[in-house]
């Protein structure tokens, strides 16, 4: 009977020491009772249409190297729904910005822990083992829920293939479809009910955070983006976790960055556009020849 | 003219090999083939230290101009987004490096180069010449380690 089900989402970097971090809270979880453990690789790279995670029911604590609002709408918009689990690692972010719950969010409790918080294993693993606490304390022994058991590893681990896709906070969405008339790449769309969704997520333009610039309500995250305020940081705050190298390596002052962004997308999009002005003239000139 | 031309960043020294040229955002060239291949140089690495991830955000045959972002990488120290050094098109990326960034520091002037491209970079410098862009664009860098340390 397991209580809790901690899935851990491997960092898509090489990093030695971030292997390492891994591989100490993995270990310390082996030990623990009522804990069923899973890998999955890089949680943002995940495709819509792999059901394994899915499988898992029950209460959930996903670890991951992003930021926890990153984490809780990635696995929402691959439909893995719950209430936001309040944590207490310490954030060196001044302000604490919770994210607010979808509508659909089910009963269940989702806990997100950013793996970058402090720089050893012992602070995750007390932090787990504090929820686990609250979870047994809380949770009758006779009633408690038996959550699936995943395998060992979920998904294609070897799958070296890099995602680049907004991610939605709806906590903070208001619907007002600024992205979707600004995307020129038919990245969004709606649903049958008219709310905004990802529709095209590989649309999305690699390495293109533009939309999020422009959203008046700051919800759209794009988890690798290396600035903090677009990555899915809580709050304003930007604190930044790493130097920003790129004014050293020739990036533009922020001022014209969006400029930038939105007049590369727009040549991008010009390109694409092109055969199909070809076509057309193809078509006309079949048209013509009265065929 | 000696085989390499040495920076003193604070005490450590960065070394710069003199069959190459150099670009403004701390890129080496040299031609291989009928293109120009480039990687990061010595300056560069010694700001990133060791490189755990790279991405490119264009595909290879993709055009590109000067300044555009076309990736980024991820070290022991710092995230930076990379940008296109010239005009012109790139050729391949160098697969050695996506499968292993490490040899992206490990080895920067040999087989930890980035990407080839078609191009006349025209405004890429002789090593001395870099090398005197260096010693603005070092205060410039320590500046920028001061403002964001703090």
């Amino acid at each position: 009977m397991s209580l809790l089900t901690v899935i851990l989402s491997r960092s898509p970097s090489q990093d030695p020491r971030k292997r390492e971090l891994e591989e100490q809270i993995l270990a310390a979880l082996s030990r623990e009772p009522d804990v069923t453990v899973a890998t999955i690789p890089h949680l943002y790279d995940f495709v819509e249409a792999d059901e394994s995670l899915r499988s898992v029911t029950g209460s959930l604590l996903v670890l991951a190297w992003l930021y926890p609002r990153a984490i809780h709408w990635t696995l929402d918009r691959l439909s893995i729904k719950g209430q936001y689990g309040n944590t207490q690692i310490p954030r060196p972010d001044s302000e604490k910005d919770e994210p607010k719950n979808s509508t659909n969010a089910q009963a269940r409790t989702i806990w997100s822990l950013d793996l970058r918080d402090g720089d050893t294993a012992a602070m995750h693993i007390a932090e787990i083992q504090r929820i686990l606490r609250d979870l047994r304390a809380t949770t009758p022994a006779a009633t408690s829920a038996p959550a699936s058991v995943p395998k060992s590893e979920i998904g294609n681990q070897k799958s070296k293939i890099h995602r680049w896709y907004p991610v939605i906070d709806y906590g903070r969405c208001n619907q007002c479809m600024e992205c979707l008339d600004f995307c020129l790449f038919g990245v969004y769309g709606v649903d049958d009910d008219g709310h905004l969704i990802v529709e095209s997520p590989d649309n999305c333009k690699k390495g293109c955070p533009a939309c999020s610039r422009v959203c008046p309500q700051n919800a759209i995250i794009f988890p690798m983006h290396r600035t903090p305020a677009i990555a899915g940081v809580p709050g304003a705050g930007v604190e930044v976790q790493k130097l920003d190298l790129s004014e050293l390596f020739g990036a533009p002052a922020a001022a014209q960055l969006a400029t930038a962004e939105r007049n590369a997308a727009l040549a991008a999009a010009e390109k694409e556009a092109k055969p199909k002005d070809n076509l057309d003239k193809l078509m006309d000139a079949l048209d013509d020849a009265k065929l | 003219m000696p085989d390499e031309l040495v920076f003193m960043m604070g005490n450590f020294a960065a070394r710069f090999p003199a069959d190459r040229r150099y670009t403004l955002n701390h890129m080496w060239l040299c031609v291989e083939g009928d293109s120009l291949r480039f990687g990061l140089s010595a300056y560069a690495i010694r700001l990133l230290r060791e490189v755990y991830f790279l991405e490119w955000s264009v595909d290879a045959g993709a055009t590109v101009r000067q300044k555009d972002e076309i990736g980024a990488v991820e070290s022991a120290k710092a995230v930076a987004a990379l940008y296109a050094p010239a005009d012109g098109m790139i050729v391949r990326f160098n697969p050695d490096a996506l499968a292993d960034p490490s040899a992206i520091h490990k080895d920067n002037y040999g087989a930890g180069w980035l990407f080839e491209m078609t191009a006349r970079a025209d405004d890429a410098m002789e090593p001395a010449q870099y090398l005197s862009c260096l010693e603005t664009s070092w205060i410039k860098a320590q500046e920028l380690l001061k403002k964001q340390n703090a």
